[in-house]
């Protein structure tokens, strides 16, 4: 892979020509992220307004989706909710990428050392916790009210995105070390060397950005796991908590209505979730062909 | 071969006793003063103290851990709930066959379906049959498996009565009235993995396919199925050790499944542990799940190795 070639990928005629797999993918990326950024100016009313005279309207006139129990719109709620299961997600990718980025390279720079056996040693050690389970149980003890920090709250999500992020490391760790141990013994970095350039700027200025095609593809599709992780936790009642609007939370309570006709309640946090996830899965296969045509990243799989 | 097996034997029993001690200690940390959750804030500190010492909570957390391995490698005892007093070990005895039951019929049924359909796809490779599965394998990937659960138990369960809405009837029950009460989870369980498998089959016989080997045996005029069984030999290589992972990550998503089933399973029983604080019960629970995690991974290894040697001597 040549320099730079990471970015120069991502032009827009490079993408174009990505398959219609990566551009379907990217406008349903495109379109949620939109939802989660304008939330504030394009939901149609407030997600947390309750009024009881409302409660359970099915789709269609003021509130296109219906309400739910409380009479609080669902089109607004998945919208809202599109935040924190994007927030939630990607803030769990960009925490597993910073740590497996440092100790990826890092090893990767000690080559044959302890160093890079300690490493990969407890990489492979922190691969083997089930991500779910111990989601689950931590939080569950530590229990899921919210953190104050010098009188910032933090909310449940913040716990659960934060132990995501860490069991994601592994993974990164694992592409970053394999790919940059193949570019740092390439040419260029030895020339580098000789131009005098010092080892921790050839390796950010230059092993870096040409490591990044398999990590942003890797990235891409843990966002997806992520947003299952978010709706999954929360659908037992373990990840954002109420009030604030979450697919996964909102599918809880529908369990409420199973039984009943209100079947909007169920259907549509779901179709957001599996959208959402289709979009990110597409997007980083169609990445994949473009920015890892060696398959460094692994598939899906978790 | 033989030092590989041991090497990763010993690293896998390693990295359990580490994760456990991990997974120890933040319980621990994190459970606050179980002996005040117990007994009530009203508790007098020689009650505390008392209940602390009963449980062997003043002892220090590596010989408290200790303490635990012995009990646990001394016939599975997994110590005292803190809660009912009773051994956990017995407690979990009856949960745990009906997870592992739902947990292996779903793997069972995504590997029956997984391999007839990527190999369907992978020789009508460009064709309708192909794409179909190709969309299939995408959705089945990102739809959640607990919202297909949930869409199941709304319109086949509810709405037309096929099935039982949720909860479990045991094999004493009936066997009839046991497989209906199973088919919906075990489905939503196992849809996610007939997605990922016959994935990686198709990719993998689409790639085997491309060989000198296979085009030499079609050169030779050798039959459609004698070729397709060349193939799938080296083609499944990739299958057979992502699918016994997939038996690890599955006992995660049975959770979910089983909450959503009302299905009394492991799951129940830790939630029900969280519920009640009752961190010994959770810490067993967990590490069973990180136990049976641990194994399958060590089996995807051990099967790689075995049928790619060359991965194993390039190591």
């Amino acid at each position: 892979m040549s320099a730079a070639a990471g970015t120069r990928a991502l032009r827009l005629p490079r993408l174009l020509s990505a398959g219609p797999s990566a551009l379907i993918g990217g406008g349903i990326v495109l379109v949620v992220v939109l939802a989660a950024v304008f939330a504030p100016w394009i939901a149609p009313h407030d997600p947390l307004a309750v009024s009881i005279e409302n409660s359970l309207l099915p789709p269609g006139g003021t509130f296109l989706l219906g309400t739910d129990q409380a009479g609080r719109d669902v089109l607004s709620r998945l919208i809202w909710g599109a935040r924190i299961s994007l927030m939630v997600s990607l803030l769990a990718v960009v925490i597993g990428m910073t740590c497996g980025i440092v100790t990826g390279l890092v090893a990767a720079c000690y080559r044959q050392t302890w160093i890079e056996q300690v490493i990969m040693r407890c990489m492979e050690a922190v691969a083997s916790i089930p991500l779910l389970i111990w989601a689950v149980a931590l939080l569950g003890i530590l229990g899921v009210e919210p953190i104050v920090v010098r009188g910032l709250s933090f909310g449940n999500e913040w716990k659960l995105l934060v132990l995501i992020g860490l069991l994601y490391t592994p993974t990164l760790t694992r592409i970053m070390h394999d790919v940059a141990v193949g570019e740092i013994a390439a040419d260029y970095v030895k020339a580098r060397r000789i131009q005098g350039v010092s080892t921790l700027s050839i390796l950010l200025g230059d092993v870096l950005p040409n490591c990044m095609g398999p990590l942003v593809v890797q990235g891409t599709l843990l966002v997806a796991i992520g947003v299952v992780v978010e709706a999954s936790v929360s659908f037992i009642g373990l990840g954002v908590q109420p009030p604030t609007p979450s697919w996964g939370s909102m599918l809880a309570d529908s369990r409420n209505y199973i039984f009943s006709s209100e079947w909007w309640l169920p259907v549509f946090p779901g179709l957001a979730i599996s959208l959402t996830v289709i979009g990110f899965n597409l997007l980083g296969d169609g990445l994949r062909d473009l920015l890892d045509p060696r398959h460094a990243s692994r598939g899906i799989a978790g | 071969m033989l030092r590989l097996l041991a090497e990763r034997i010993l690293f896998s029993v390693a990295t359990l006793l580490g994760v456990g001690l991990c997974l120890f200690v933040l319980t621990r940390s994190m459970a606050g003063t179980p002996a005040l959750t117990v007994l009530g804030m009203e508790a007098t500190p020689q009650q505390i103290q008392q209940f602390n010492h009963d449980h062997g909570l003043d002892r220090p957390v590596i010989a408290q851990y200790w303490h635990w391995l012995r009990g646990v490698a001394d016939g599975l005892n997994f110590g005292h709930s803190l809660l009912s007093g009773r051994p956990v070990g017995p407690m979990l005895r009856a949960d745990m066959p009906i997870t592992f039951e739902i947990v292996g019929i779903a793997f069972v049924f995504a590997v029956l379906v997984a391999l007839p359909l990527g190999i369907l796809s992978a020789s009508f490779q460009g064709r309708i049959i192909d794409h179909v599965a190709r969309i299939v394998a995408v959705v089945g990937v990102s739809v959640p498996g607990f919202w297909i659960g949930l869409m199941l138990i709304r319109f086949p369960a509810v709405q037309f009565g096929w099935f039982p809405p949720g909860g479990f009837t045991p094999w004493s029950g009936g066997v009839w009235p046991h497989l209906q009460s199973i088919v919906l989870p075990c489905f939503a369980l196992g849809i996610y993995y007939v997605a990922i498998l016959s994935r990686m089959t198709r990719s993998g016989l689409v790639e085997v396919g491309s060989q000198d080997y296979i085009r030499t045996a079609r050169a030779m005029g050798l039959g459609r199925g004698l070729i397709l069984v060349h193939a799938l030999k080296n083609a499944l290589v990739p299958v057979v050790s992502v699918g016994a992972m997939s038996f690890g990550y599955m006992f995660g998503w049975a959770l979910i499944i089983e909450y959503l089933f009302n299905i009394p399973g492991m799951s129940n029983a830790l939630l029900t542990a969280i519920d009640n604080r009752d961190y010994t019960v959770v810490q067993a629970i967990v590490f069973i799940f990180t136990l049976v995690f641990i194994v399958s991974n060590l089996l995807a290894d051990m099967l790689n190795a075995y049928l790619n040697p060359k991965l194993a001597h390039g190591q």
